[in-house]
């Protein structure tokens, strides 16, 4: 079949057939679970060595103190990361630096809003109950 | 004084990078001149790669095209690599070559579907950026993203590829390589096309070598020259790439080219996983200072051979980096071939030498005589649908 013929017979068919493009947001984007989303320090794991911050490009890591009714004996420091996700790229040298693979990762992608969002909150929950004080 | 009409191309386009202004000065519709005028996108990275060390420049540096992410990373990593005496795992260097060749072939079907868009083949444009939407799927299994790879750490990769990715590819790329022979037997075939592309824009190897042109346009005038194969990098030296050749030296001797580059991109992938060295490519430490030492590194990139001068005194951070990008040779030594040609014919001639911008989305055209300004769509212009006199 000669390739014109061929590009006409799918179009006709495209015509019947499902879109190709997604209809984000009224059907979930189809995201692999191998995609570099939405991460955050466990702070049961992180022992502040603040590493992240120093490799991060886009300078989106700040290194806060800990809640003070928390103690983490391996975090002698008293300080934990607190990711920008309005800087943030996503290129997970983070992730991969940390020498006690802290962060947990996700592939979360959309966190386009009204406001901007950080790690602290995700973080502080990963503090275990019996952890506190 | 001789009298013609100047028609300013560019310099905005919202939706790719590098804006440019061609300044056509046309003769009716002939093309009589062009002017070249850049910089109207300086974002200083080669200085803020300065100020940062030189694991974060790896990032800074792979951001400086979307398209080709991974070669620039490749491209300094590799540079850093031999200031650091640091060399990565085999394993490594395969892992980056299928991300590389994946980008190449990306990136070709984005030129081709572009070309086929601004000759008005919408049809072929949506079909071509549909399927190339399987490749940045792939690219997403394998490095986490569909654009940026970030995949490139000094001595390694930063995620192993599993067996189980490994043969996603191997079946996705079936399709692929179906499609792409589909599509370029359209580009071979197709009425429309062939009007529009052939003889236009024509380069011939000494105009070629003249203006150092680089990439595809240089090997479409019939020179064979490819970085992968004059001066192997990663895996190239083990899978021994084909350099594809055309003698037509027209728009559609380069956009062919480039199809065939792409398949012989699938067949590098194949043979890269089936070759794949054991071993653990993702290293445990990365090495953070370099010696004194200055370094010239060099890779073919999707659109010609990318230069990395990178310059150490020692210590945590890069003294300077100098990029040479193939896109500046390409473009900015190419106004020799719009002379000559219909104004409707340089969009066509632009988009062949693949130019990383699609800065030219709307046209001032200035009636010298009545003194009169009108600002028109790129695409009315690339269809032929205005007239300047
Ligand atoms: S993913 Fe990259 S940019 Fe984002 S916080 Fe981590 S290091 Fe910084
Ligand atoms: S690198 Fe890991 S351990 Fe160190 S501060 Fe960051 S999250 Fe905590």
């Amino acid at each position: 079949m000669s390739p014109k013929l061929k590009l006409l017979r799918e179009v006709i068919s495209n015509i019947f057939s499902r879109p190709a493009t997604i209809q984000y947001p009224r059907e979930p984007a189809a995201v692999s679970s191998e995609y570099r989303g939405l991460h955050y320090p466990d702070l049961n794991k992180c022992i502040g060595c603040s590493l992240c911050m120093v490799d991060c490009p886009a300078n989106a890591i700040k290194m806060v103190k800990l809640p003070p009714d928390y103690t983490n004996p391996k975090n002698p420091r008293g300080i934990y990361p607190v990711v920008d996700y309005g800087k943030c790229v996503f290129c997970y040298q983070c992730v991969f630096v940390c020498p006690v693979k802290a962060y947990i990762t996700s592939n979360k992608f959309d966190m386009a809003d009204y406001v901007t969002h950080n790690s602290q909150a995700l973080s502080l929950k990963t503090i275990r109950k019996g952890d506190k004080g | 004084m001789a009298k013609y009409v100047e028609v300013p191309v560019g310099p905005q386009h919202p939706a790719l990078h590098e804006p440019i202004m061609l300044r056509v000065k046309l003769d009716g519709e002939v093309v009589e001149g062009v002017d070249i005028v850049t910089g109207y996108n300086h974002r200083g990275v080669e200085k803020l790669g300065e100020k940062n060390s030189w694991v974060r420049d790896i990032y800074i540096f792979s951001r400086i095209c979307g398209i080709c992410n991974a070669v620039h990373a490749q491209t300094y990593t590799q540079g850093v690599e031999k200031l650091m005496g640091v060399e990565p795992p085999p394993r490594a260097k395969y892992i980056r070559t299928i991300v590389m060749e994946l980008e190449r072939i990306h990136s070709h079907m984005l030129i081709n579907a572009v070309m086929a868009e601004a000759i008005g083949f919408d049809t072929l444009f949506m079909l071509i950026m549909r399927d190339r939407e399987r490749v940045m799927h792939l690219k997403e299994i394998i490095t986490g993203q569909r654009v940026h790879a970030d995949i490139h750490i000094i001595g390694g990769v930063k995620r192993d590829l599993k067996p189980e990715t490994a043969e996603k590819v191997l079946r996705v790329l079936d399709y692929i390589e179906a499609r792409l022979k589909h599509y370029k037997k359209v580009f071979e075939e197709d009425y429309t096309i062939r009007k529009r592309l052939e003889d236009v824009g024509k380069i011939s190897k000494q105009e070629a070598l003249k203006h150092s042109l680089v990439g595809p346009v240089l090997r479409a005038s019939g020179v064979p020259s490819d970085v992968r194969v004059d001066d192997p990098y990663s895996a190239y030296d083990e899978l021994k790439p084909n350099i594809v050749v055309r003698h037509e030296g027209d728009s559609l001797a380069r956009m062919l080219l480039r199809w065939d580059e792409a398949l012989e991109s699938v067949r590098l992938i194949r043979a890269a996983i089936k070759n794949m060295p054991k071993g653990n490519p993702v290293p445990k430490a990365i090495k953070r200072a370099a010696g004194k030492g200055e370094v010239f590194s060099r890779v073919e990139a999707p659109r010609g051979e990318l230069i990395y001068h990178i310059v150490s005194t020692g210590g945590p951070k890069p003294y300077r980096i100098k990029v040479r990008t193939p896109s500046f040779n390409n473009i900015v030594n190419s106004g020799f071939a719009y002379i000559g040609e219909r104004l409707a014919d340089v969009p066509v001639i632009l988009t062949s030498f693949d130019p990383c911008i699609s800065c030219t989305e709307r046209v001032l055209v200035v009636d010298e005589k009545k003194g009169l300004r009108k600002w028109v769509p790129f695409m009315a212009l690339s269809r032929g649908e205005i007239r300047v006199a």
